[in-house]
């Protein structure tokens, strides 16, 4: 096709649906679970450095910025482990009827916050 | 590629404005994407106010009064209208459907209509299809049997025939295609919810010998893997499909067989 044929607009235009805001979602969420991974490896190779290097973490831990880091950890963990177990039921080829997406895809979204709330429990309002 | 933004020639412009003329209490704004090849200008959105005391129900039905009374410049494809030929697929409201069997007063607020997305436009909302229409090709849909003898029915089990339901009614308009963020970024190279529904109509064909070289000419990590299960095919399909299963299956027989 000739270049000075516009392209029509898509993404601009688009309505936002459940199955793919959470696709997005899912995509973004892995990549920051990869940087977090590294950043755990990171304090555990500053275990082995010596305790002044734990205590500095463990500092960063007792502030606002600290606590909300775990909290938004467990929780982006929680997201990504139902995201996934909804794809390990996609690929036996369960769950693609519209009405079943679209609960599933709630569930995923608010069972992240459920499941955050579970792991920490008692923690999560330090 | 993923292009988040449009080319320097495709940037929306305001478009004139149509007021009514007929006088009607009853109005709606509706909004339609405008690009006139004859001219060297951007696209651009005109708005017309159209009488809705005397317009039928469907989204095709406003735009045709819009044609016959307001504007006859503007160009849509449409031929059956009754939601069967597939040719009336365009972006309502946000969402890939066809205008003959989207009812216009499911939309709030203004209309806004759009050519199908990620398309170069030809005219007005008529977008070229002809990739998809060659990828359609690459699939060959047709039987291939080699006993093929004009003489005798080709018999089909009630089974075998149920495996086609929900395949067969895919009347290639696509909506799903153009609603898939995948097919938007890599849509030279993987083939999208349509064709793929296509491809799997063919491959669990009782009939077709081909089973094995149409799975295998379609196991690619571009033509079909770039599918991540959005979605937005399903949710666009007018005669409610479902694409990503059928992907899905396609999957399945690659990962069991």
């Amino acid at each position: 096709m000739k270049d000075k044929n516009p392209l029509s607009p898509h993404i601009q235009i688009y309505n936002w649906h459940i199955s793919s805001l959470i696709s997005i979602s899912h995509r973004i969420i892995g990549i920051i679970n990869i940087i977090i991974v590294t950043l755990i490896c990171f304090w555990v190779a500053l275990l082995i450095l010596g305790s002044s290097n734990y205590q500095l973490v463990q500092n960063f831990f007792e502030t606002y910025i600290g606590k909300f880091f775990i909290v938004g950890t467990v929780w982006s963990f929680s997201f990504q482990a139902l995201c996934e177990i909804r794809h390990l039921f996609w690929d036996l080829g369960y769950g693609f009827e519209l009405k079943t997406s679209n609960i599933t895809g709630l569930v995923v979204i608010f069972g992240s916050f459920i499941l955050t709330i579970l792991i920490l429990g008692k923690n999560i309002i330090l | 590629m993923v292009q988040i933004n449009l080319p320097q020639n495709s940037k929306i412009q305001k478009g004139k404005y149509y007021k009514d003329k007929s006088g009607s209490k009853n109005i709606r704004k509706v909004n339609i994407y405008r690009w006139d090849p004859s001219t060297g200008e951007n696209p651009r959105i005109d708005t017309y106010e159209v009488d809705m005391d005397n317009c039928p129900s469907k989204v095709l039905d406003l735009l045709n009064k819009i044609k016959n009374e307001i504007d006859s410049t503007i160009a849509y494809r449409r031929s059956c209208a009754h939601g069967v030929c597939g040719s009336c697929a365009m972006n309502m409201d946000g969402k890939n459907g066809l205008a003959c069997t989207k009812p216009h007063n499911e939309i709030k607020g203004d209309i806004n209509i759009y050519p199908l997305p990620h398309l170069k436009v030809q005219k007005d909302l008529i977008g070229d299809l002809s990739t998809l229409y060659k990828q359609y090709a690459s699939v060959e849909p047709w039987l291939k049997n080699s006993k093929n003898d004009d003489s005798k029915e080709n018999f089909q089990s009630v089974k075998d025939r149920s495996k086609l339901d929900g395949l067969y009614e895919c009347i290639m308009c696509a909506c799903c295609s153009t609603a898939c963020p995948s097919y938007w970024w890599n849509g030279d190279k993987y083939l999208g919810p349509a064709v793929l529904l296509q491809a799997y109509r063919w491959i669990i064909d009782s009939r077709d010998e081909e089973r094995k070289e149409r799975l295998k000419k379609v196991a690619d990590e571009l033509k079909l893997y770039r599918c991540h299960t959005i979605m937005n095919c399903t949710n666009a399909c007018p005669k409610g499909l479902n694409p990503a299963k059928a992907i899905a299956s396609i999957k399945k027989m690659l990962a069991t067989s």
